[in-house]
Order: structure tokens, then sequence, then C-alpha cells
């Protein structure tokens, strides 16, 4: 094999990679909008549950995550496919981190924002959705872009679980003929082909929220 | 089958058992990390040339999964005649993996010194030495350390992508009690667990830290 | 220095304690500061022109100018912080040249207070004001908390000797950094906008300071917008506009009957 069939030959586990990204995504925004706003506005115990739920999505080993569910749901009788599991697992990990940014990017906002709209006499829940969202949603939009970089970095964990992914396939070939160097430049290079362009848009997102500032040269 | 608890407990001491070998691992990853993103930051800083390469470094570790730096090292740098003991690989490569993220802290913690002080530290006749050794890495240090101590948290939930390579670390000696007794969901919920509690205490130590280091003697 | 290790400043007058304690000064310079033909560019944008300036020893200048006119550009040219393109600046007589030994020696000798003050947040008072003298002239810890001490009692703030910058409000950070820069003895003290960033009530005790100093004869090059201040401690007084130097006048004239037109419309607007 070729190093170009090597690389084509992984690009065979991307349709899983992909699915299992674009799977992940649907719980990782839901979850992260959903209970980063929760977190902004309770207060007292309702807060305190939702601070747990999201902590452990956030601050578990995700690897650990996917292997405990895998192998804990079927002793409960809960049966669901491989994938299914690794979406959920790799997404409610990465909306625990994006909760963070959406409570965060809503905290930081000047209070006389949510104060002008009040004294204009909107609900709650408008002020929310009309007044604050928009304007935390810039902020939040690093730490999102980010959230998706380690979400399709994390699906190489799949792997682990017999989906056969791009790291899979790597696996797969290194298995069938001895060419480490070929095989597993190639497996680094098909992910930085996909993850490179959203890095790129993220740095350029960021420069376009953070603006520049003069850097200090001395060291 | 169903959970059985008595069993879960049994598994802990020998779970516990390498709980050292993580936190060295993490400990020494962490540090190697710093190092090479701080020489990153560094070079990156050297000129238009070193600052396109660096970049482009940095942008490469970002866009790549742990796990496919851990199958390259392991395997290649064997080919490569670097016969090195899995422990060493599995350092070198979350040093390497998260140096991407580090070099990012240290850029953020010298960009946050006005640039004032070291026109203040020049203007006092202090030589380029003195003035990165006694005013710009003082602060520097204190930017970085909170964040720093965030990443080691990170560094520690990467520590069970270990096992793939099979370095005897927690998740490691779990799958290890699994495949001995055909039980997975209690050894494997034990780690859980035991990584909840690590990274939840040692986030907390970091926000203390934060705390004391920004507190009301320091800015 | 006197036997027990404490600067004379008090006793002794002013400029001659000053060879006592920097013998190694030659006696002979005249004029602290000069420019001359001083050109500065940012880019395209022609920040000083033709700029002639000379500080005598011993005099206090004050420079004052709409923002943008390069007043700042000009004063921090004076220690080296801005380079420049084209012209001459002396320092205590010596060219500079550019070279970062040189620069690090005239600096020891010309101190800098800033708009933004500039403390270092993560020394205590006492750190910031003892950093050069042990780093840059190897005083021993006693010996430099001794200087440090005599200069913080200067500023009247010795009380806060072991506090850390940003437990002080912004006019006893500025106080602290006339100390810091005062007790390297310099021969010319530069002011960069020093009460610029400062709350109305806490400019009075950085220009009591300040005035204080003029009063015991210090070189003086502030960069102000202190009218008052102007009026009160300067020798002469330098309107800046649009990178050059308008009109230069004692304090009596400038304020009574400025010869420009641009300098009257200034100080309208100032004045009012």
């Amino acid at each position: 094999m070729t190093t170009v069939e090597i690389f084509v030959g992984i690009f065979e586990g991307f349709r899983v990679t992909a699915t299992v990204t674009a799977l992940g995504l649907l719980y990782a925004v839901p979850f992260a909008l959903v209970f980063g706003v929760a977190q902004y506005l309770t207060k007292g115990m309702a807060r305190l549950a939702i601070t747990a739920v999201i902590e452990f999505w956030r601050s578990s080993a995700v690897i650990i995550l996917l292997f405990v569910f895998y192998y804990v749901l079927p002793v409960i009788d809960i049966q669901l496919p491989a994938i299914t599991v690794a979406a959920m697992v790799l997404g409610l990990n990465a909306g625990g981190y994006g909760s963070q940014a959406v409570r965060a990017g809503l905290q930081s906002l000047d209070r006389g924002q949510f104060e002008a709209a009040a004294a204009l006499g909107l609900p709650r829940r408008h002020i929310l959705a009309l007044i604050e969202l928009p304007q935390a949603l810039t902020r939040m939009a690093p730490t999102f872009i980010n959230q998706l970089i380690q979400l399709i970095k994390g699906t190489a964990l799949v792997s682990l679980v017999t989906l056969t992914d791009m790291t899979f396939r790597a696996k797969e070939i290194a298995e069938s003929e001895y060419n480490p160097v070929g095989v597993y430049t190639s497996l680094l290079l098909a992910y930085f082909v996909i993850c490179y362009p959203v890095t790129v848009f993220g740095r350029w997102v960021e420069q376009r929220i953070g603006g520049r500032k003069g850097l200090t040269n001395e060291f | 089958m169903n959970f059985d608890f008595a069993f879960a407990a049994t598994t802990l001491p020998t779970i516990l058992g390498v709980i050292g070998t993580t936190i060295s691992v993490a400990l020494l990853s962490c540090a190697g990390a710093s190092i090479l993103g701080f020489s990153f930051e560094i070079a990156r800083r050297a000129g238009s040339l070193p600052a396109y390469l660096m970049r482009f470094t940095i942008d490469f570790i970002r866009s790549t999964p742990v796990l496919a730096w851990l199958y390259f090292l392991y395997f290649v740098l064997p080919h490569w005649g670097f016969t090195l003991p899995a422990l060493v690989v599995g350092i070198l490569g979350l040093s390497i993996y998260f140096s991407g993220y580090l070099a990012e802290v240290f850029k953020a913690g010298i960009d946050a010194i006005p640039k004032g002080q070291a026109e203040a530290a020049k203007a006092l006749g202090l030589n380029r030495i003195d003035v990165v050794s006694f005013v710009l890495a003082p602060q520097m240090l204190r930017n970085v350390a909170a964040p720093v101590g965030n990443h080691f948290v990170s560094i520690l939930k990467a520590t069970p992508y270990l096992a793939a390579i099979a370095v005897p670390e927690m998740l490691g000696s779990a799958l290890d009690i699994a495949s001995n007794t055909y039980r997975y969901a209690e050894p494997l919920t034990v780690v859980g667990i035991v990584f909840l509690v690590l990274a939840l205490t040692i986030a907390q130590g970091v926000r203390l830290l934060e705390r004391k280091l920004h507190g009301p003697t320091n800015r | 220095m006197n036997s027990d290790g404490q600067p004379m400043r008090q006793t002794a007058p002013w400029p001659v304690e000053i060879s006592q304690h920097h013998s190694a000064h030659p006696p002979d310079r005249t004029v602290a500061v000069e420019a001359a033909a001083l050109n500065k560019w940012f880019g395209s944008f022609h920040a000083l022109k033709d700029i002639n300036l000379a500080v005598p020893q011993g005099s206090r200048i004050v420079i004052c100018g709409p923002s943008g006119s390069g007043k700042s550009t000009l004063i921090r040219c004076a220690n080296g912080l801005e380079t420049f393109q084209g012209g001459t600046i002396r320092i205590g007589g010596a060219e500079l040249t550019g070279d970062e030994k040189q620069l690090q020696k005239i600096r020891r000798t010309v101190g800098m207070v800033f708009q933004q003050f500039n403390l270092f947040p993560h020394l205590t008072v006492m750190a910031n004001c003892t950093l050069a003298l042990r780093r840059v002239l190897g005083k021993s810890r006693s010996e430099a908390v001794g200087i440090a001490v005599h200069y913080l009692e200067r500023v009247r703030i010795p009380e806060q000797a072991h506090k850390y910058p940003a437990q002080l409000s912004g006019g006893q950070q500025q106080r602290v950094a006339i100390a810091r820069a005062l007790c390297m003895n310099p021969r010319i003290m530069l002011f960069d906008e020093p009460t610029s960033s400062l709350d109305p009530e806490m400019v009075k005790e950085v220009l009591d300071v300040m005035i204080d100093l003029a009063a015991d004869g210090m070189t003086m090059l502030c960069v102000t917008h202190e009218m008052g201040f102007a009026r009160e401690a300067a020798d002469q007084v330098v309107f800046m506009d649009q990178g050059r130097i308008v009109e230069t006048a004692s304090p009596a004239t400038f304020f009574a009957a400025p010869s420009q037109e641009r300098t009257r419309l200034f100080l309208n607007k100032m004045l009012r």
C-alpha cells in the first residue's frame, strides 16, 4: 500500500467519524443552551442540582464515561447501539463545557442591558431571548468552535468500542501491513485535514471579537 | 446481571493502588506540556517566520486527537530505533498534545502584562535579563498559575487514554479486573467515580488558588 | 551618603549633595536634556517634526498641547523608550546612540513617572522602590531600604511601605511611583501626564509633591494639563501641536499674552 492508499483507507472511516460528530452536536448544543441558561437563571437548590448535572458531564474523563455507559447500560437493561452511546457521551461532555460558556457569556453582559430592557416592560423570557442571548452568543462563539474541535477529536475514542471510524481503520491497516510511519502519519493528517479549517475559523472569530492588543516583546 | 456493590467495593483498593501512577503521569505531562508550550510561545515572538511556523505547529497539534498522537509515538518511535517504555511514550504524547493549549495559556499570560511594566522597569535602568526575571516573569507566572492548574485537570482526565498503549494506570487496572472477572460495570463505575472526585477536588483547589492570586493584595 | 547610610537630601543644598551622592557624574553638564532637529515617524505618521528643545540643569519645563500633539512621544524619546528617525538627543551631554548598555546607564540618571503609574503589582511598595537600587546600583538591602524610606517620607507615605500597589489609592500609587524614581537620585525627572488618570480629589496630593520637588531645585520635564502647576512651578511652558513646538514662553507670558493663535485657542479651551 502506498501512503496515499493508506490515507484513503483511513478515510473509509470518515463516515463514522462524521456521524458521531453530527449526532454528538445534537446532544451538545441543546444541552449547553438549556443548562447554561438554567444555571444563569436559577438560584438555591435548583441551581445546585443543575450544576451537579453539568459538573458530572464536564468533569468526568470522557474516555471513562464512554466505557462506563458502554458497559453499564446493558447491566441495567438499556440496550443502545454503540454509536448512540458514543454520540451521547461525547456530546454531553462537550455540552457541559459549552454550558459554562453560555452562563459566563450571559453573566459577563453589562447589568444595564437587563435593567434597560426591564425598564421598557419586557417580560423576562423576552429579555433573555431578545436582549441577553444575542449579545452573549458572540462571546460564546470561540468556546463553541473550540468544543466542536474537541468533539471531532474525541470521536477517535469510538475506535475503542469497536466502531469503524478513522482511528479504527488506521489500526486495521496497521495490522495488515507493517508501515507504522505511513499509517500513523496519515492518521494525524486525516484529523488535521478535518479540524484545521475549524481551528483557523475559530481563530478568525476570536480575533474579530477580541481585537488585538500591544504585545510585551521582552521575552 | 445486576450491579454488585460489594464486588465494586473490592475493586477499589486495586484501582487506587495505581493512583500514584496516574497522578505522576499527569504532573510530569503537565510539566512537559508547559515547557514545550512556553518554548513555542517564546519562539513565536522571535520574528515573523518563527511566528508563522510556531502558529502552524500549535494549530497542527490542536487539530489532532491525543489518541492518534499516542499511537503515532507508540508505534513509530520503535520503528525509528527509539524503544521507550510505554509510560514514557504516554507522558511524551500527553506533553505534546497539551503543549498546544499551554502555548495559548502562556501567550495570554504574557499579553496580560501591561506594556508600561517593561517600560517602567527599563526607565529605572534595569537590563533586559532583570526586566524579565524581576518584573515580567513573576507577573506571567501569577497570570498562568490558575489556567495551568485547569489544564492539569484536563491532563489528569486524559491519562486513561494511556490504557490504549498498555500503561498500567487506573483505567487499565479496571479493565484488567473486568477481563479477569467478566464483570465490566463495577470496576469501570468505580474508576469513573475516582476520576470525578479527583478532578472536582483539584478544580476546587485551583479555584481557591485563583482567588488567592487575584485577591485584594494583588491587582 | 553620610555615615549612617542615609542620603543627606534634607540637610545639604542641592546640587552640592548630588555630587556627593553620585560622584561618578562629571559636574560640568549644564544641559540635562537636549533635543536637536528631532524627527519621529510612526509608520507614515510624522509624530515629531524638527523638535529643538533644551532643558538646562535645574530648570522646570512644562509641555502642554492637545492630545496627539506629540508631547508624550517627545518625553518618551528623552529616555529612549521611543526610537527616533532624525536628529539627536543628548542627555547630560551624552548623545543617545540606541546602544542598549548606554541606554541602561543613562536611564539610571533619568527618572520617569508615567500616566498609568506602572508600579509593579507583584511587589510591595518597598520592593518597588528598592528593586533598581539593588539590581542596578548594587546597594545592599539595608542601604536600599534606608534610601527608600527616605523618599517615601518625602512623598509623605512611609507608612504604606509594606502594602501592595493595589491596596493604595491612585494618588498614593503615583506618589510611590515618584519616590521609586527619586530613589535612583536622578539628575532629571520626566513626568508623562502624571495626574491624567487620577480622580480629581487626588490630583492635588501628587501636584503638591511635584511642587515640593521643583522648589528643591529638581530638574523637571513635565507633560501635563495642569495649568496651575505650570503657573506655579515652571520656568518655561512649551506648547506643542501636530508634532511641532508652536510656542515657548515663561508662564507669565504664556498665560497672559501668548503670541500664537493656536496657543490662544488651546488656552481658551483649557482654562474655561
